[in-house]
């Protein structure tokens, strides 16, 4: 009895734990099958020539809050007209910035990745990509796609050897605002041209000067507290004085330039610019549209349509100021803006059934009929001009702030952001940004700060 | 039949064993699913450079990580912040705690009740609404502190709290604080309420003083509760970190970094599981010293 009980409870603990090891074994073994075309033939045209696997009838799809992406409504009535396009039932669920990555992060390392996930090239190709997790999609792109999308979304959302982990749907550059109505008062309009929504460092500095001495207190932030809304404050610093943060082939971090110290301590120098540790991305925003600060780092068009996403009205403060968008300032005028590029990429979860529906959705999406319906969804603009033949040219043809704002598209810079070792830099530049704040040496920590990232992405390389 | 030495028969003796483990096999099997088991693959997967991805290998390094642990000079940090917070924290909040029971445990049964609602709120909030009202409070701009220290003369410029390094922990200490106080406090006046009145009237009627009767009567009968609450507020100190991750993310500059803030940043910023899982073994070695330590007071007085 005592011998029969024993072995029962053993076979009870054993099956728990087989239980419990059960969900990553499976994939695990599945997975080299599912990986192999792509290893073996990057193009992918030993898949098209086998027997295509039959698509699943549900599959899931996590996004964050791209525009309306982020929007359960607005989401929930494109996933029912993709339904009842293609028969596939697609369970969303949502993601912010700040507990997005990890919470994805945790669940690739515990098998329970979506099918499908939104966002970037920098985290989709150069993060989860690089580490093995996406599935290779570069079979869904023919001549007349690579034609059709824009360069600079070709190229991020490509490596180097030919492999395809984003197909894209939206972009923007991103950019600065200005308080127009406290630029007038403190007499700073002067150095604005509304005209381009471009101005010069001397002018933003001048400007700067007079709103310091009309306001007194922080007219900017050069915010520093964490990771978000970081584009902000890379693309200012690269673009006063014509820094670069990665050089061309996007091997290495090349942030310790001259130009890039010059600026640093232009900006510290700077009465009415402080190094705020105590914000990121979204309190700077918040902070700029109750007016607190004058001036805004971490802008962009969905921004500038809907202030602090507040719903108070378009290019409006809380109390109703004028916002204009602004390219960030460069010695010339012309300056090279960090580009936001967001698409679909499939998590490689070893079923080729749930592949194939997630390769019908991003068609569906992205290069189809429900193209359009995405990029108005997103408040960007698209990555392409027609797709399968239908126009997308004048998606926001009756949109003036959107056609205003296109002003900036040809400002459009490099996509850095898929070099090796990226999650470290990010990590990093805040940190050095933070210790220039509390009195570090400018050129001893922007010297740490290429130190660390590039061990980083000599690492990952 | 042969008898047990309590008298129960060798059958009853073997149907009750059983028994008992029948009952405790649903919680073993949690406790060796969610605590024995990743707490060994936790020192296993610290013996490797263990990273994220799905076709990386990871390669053993027997004990290179705890090596680079203690010449990270971002660790030693954290670790010296969860020492100032636990060192700080742990004697002021029972202090504290001690002092407003003794206040108010022997008033009217209404205002007791009153003041054990008003203290034990923090702890009933959400830390995420808890820790948006600090945040708001510390505000660089338009916080309250600066408000009010500026409008007394004290300040002449706006302090960034949560943004100098001078500030940020002891901001991040004075949350911690007014979170923890609320279950002492209502532990304290429970242990209070229940001291043997007996035993404080012949104290009393042999001609002791107040602070007498209560460190030589009433600290003695309510020592248990003492070491329970030292023992729940150092763990809380040591597990601080959701106000972390919510209010300074470690900055500035490292400056609130803690040991369990840094485990996460490493594992799950920087991708280097390994090297977490280090850390986590390393913070897992002190609180079983300092738990061995508490447990040996608390056997020794009683």
């Amino acid at each position: 009895m005592k011998k029969i009980l024993a072995l029962l409870l053993a076979a009870l603990m054993v099956l728990s734990l087989a239980a419990c090891g059960g969900g990553s074994s499976a994939p695990a073994a599945e997975a080299p099958a599912a990986e192999a075309p792509a290893a073996e033939e990057p193009a992918a045209e030993a898949p098209a020539a086998e027997e295509p696997a039959a698509a699943a009838s549900e599959i899931t799809l996590w996004t964050y809050p791209i525009g309306n992406w982020g929007n359960a409504e607005t989401v929930d009535a494109l996933m029912a007209d993709f339904e009842a396009a293609t028969g596939i039932k697609v369970t969303v669920e949502y993601l912010d910035y700040t507990n997005g990555d990890d919470q994805v992060n945790s669940n690739l390392e515990g098998g329970g990745a979506p099918d499908l996930i939104m966002e970037g090239p920098e985290r989709l190709v150069a993060n989860w990509g690089a580490k093995g997790y996406m599935v290779d999609i570069s079979d869904l792109w023919d001549d007349t796609d690579k034609a059709e999308v824009n360069p600079a979304c070709v190229a991020a959302c490509f490596t180097a050897d030919g492999a395809c982990y984003e197909y894209p749907v939206v972009m923007t550059a991103h950019c600065m605002a200005i308080n127009y109505d406290a630029f007038v008062e403190a007499g700073a309009d002067q150095y604005v041209d509304l005209e381009s929504h471009t101005w010069t460092t001397e002018q933003f500095t001048q400007a700067v000067k007079a709103l310091y001495d009309h306001f007194g207190g922080t007219v900017a932030a050069v915010f520093c507290g964490g990771q978000g809304g970081d584009q902000g404050t890379r693309a200012l610093i690269n673009n006063l004085y014509g820094g670069t943060f990665t050089n061309a082939e996007h091997t290495a971090y090349t942030a310790d330039s001259e130009e890039n110290v010059k600026a640093l301590e232009l900006l510290k120098g700077m009465d009415g610019i402080d190094f705020d540790a105590g914000i990121v991305g979204g309190d700077e925003i918040a902070l700029f549209y109750n007016e607190t600060l004058k001036m805004a780092f971490c802008w962009n068009i969905a921004q500038q349509l809907n202030p602090n996403s507040a719903g108070t009205g378009e290019e409006l403060t809380l109390n109703g100021q004028k916002i204009e968008f602004m390219s960030f300032p460069s010695e010339t005028g012309e300056s090279a803006l960090q580009g936001g590029i967001w698409g679909f990429g499939i998590f490689d979860n070893g079923d080729p059934a749930k592949i194939e529906a997630a390769k019908t959705f991003i068609k569906y999406f992205c290069d189809g009929e429900g193209t359009a319906a995405a990029v108005k969804a997103a408040n960007y603009f698209a990555v392409r001009d027609t797709a399968e033949g239908i126009d997308l040219s004048g998606i926001w043809a009756d949109n003036a702030i959107m056609k205003e704002y296109t002003k900036l598209m040809p400002y459009l810079g490099d996509y850095y952001q898929v070099t090796a070792g990226w999650a470290t830099a990010r990590t990093e530049w805040w940190n050095m940004l933070q210790r220039i704040g509390s009195g570090g040496d400018i050129a001893e920590e922007v010297a740490v700060f290429v130190t660390n990232a590039n061990a980083a992405a000599a690492a990952e390389a | 039949m042969r008898k047990s030495s309590s008298g129960m028969s060798r059958a009853l003796v073997r149907r009750e064993t059983t028994a008992g483990y029948l009952f405790l096999l649903p919680s073993l099997f949690f406790f060796i699913v969610f605590v024995i088991y990743p707490m060994f693959m936790c020192i296993y997967t610290s013996l490797f450079d263990s990273n994220m991805g799905k076709n990386t290998v990871d390669v053993f390094i027997g004990l290179d990580n705890y090596k680079e642990l203690f010449q990270d000079q971002i660790f030693l940090r954290a670790l010296k912040n969860t020492i100032v917070i636990v060192v700080v924290s742990v004697p002021t909040v029972c202090a504290f705690s001690l002092w407003v029971a003794s206040a108010i445990y022997d008033m009217h049964p209404a205002f007791t009740s009153a003041f054990r609602c008003i203290f034990y709120l923090p702890v009933v909030t959400g830390s995420v609404a808890v820790t948006v009202v600090w945040k708001w409070m510390y505000n660089n701009y338009y916080g309250i502190f600066n408000y009010l220290l500026k409008g007394a003369g004290v300040i002449e410029n706006n302090i960034n709290w949560l943004g100098d390094a001078r500030y940020a922990l002891w901001c991040i200490i004075l949350i911690l604080f007014t979170t923890s106080v609320g279950q002492p406090i209502v532990l304290y006046v429970s242990a209070l309420g229940n001291v043997d009145k007996t035993l404080v009237e012949a104290a009393e009627v042999d001609g002791a003083t107040k602070t007498q009767v209560f460190w030589k009567v009433k600290w003695a009968q309510i020592m248990p509760t003492t070491l329970y609450i030292l023992v729940i507020t150092t763990i809380n100190s040591f597990q601080c970190f959701a106000l972390i991750q919510l209010l300074t993310s470690g900055g500035p500059n490292h400056s609130t970094d803690t040991v369990m803030y840094y485990i996460y940043y490493t594992a799950f910023k920087l991708y280097r599981f390994g090297y977490g899982n280090a850390m986590g073994v390393v913070l897992m070695v002190i609180i079983a010293i300092l738990s061995a330590i508490q447990f040996k007071l608390g056997q020794t007085d009683s």
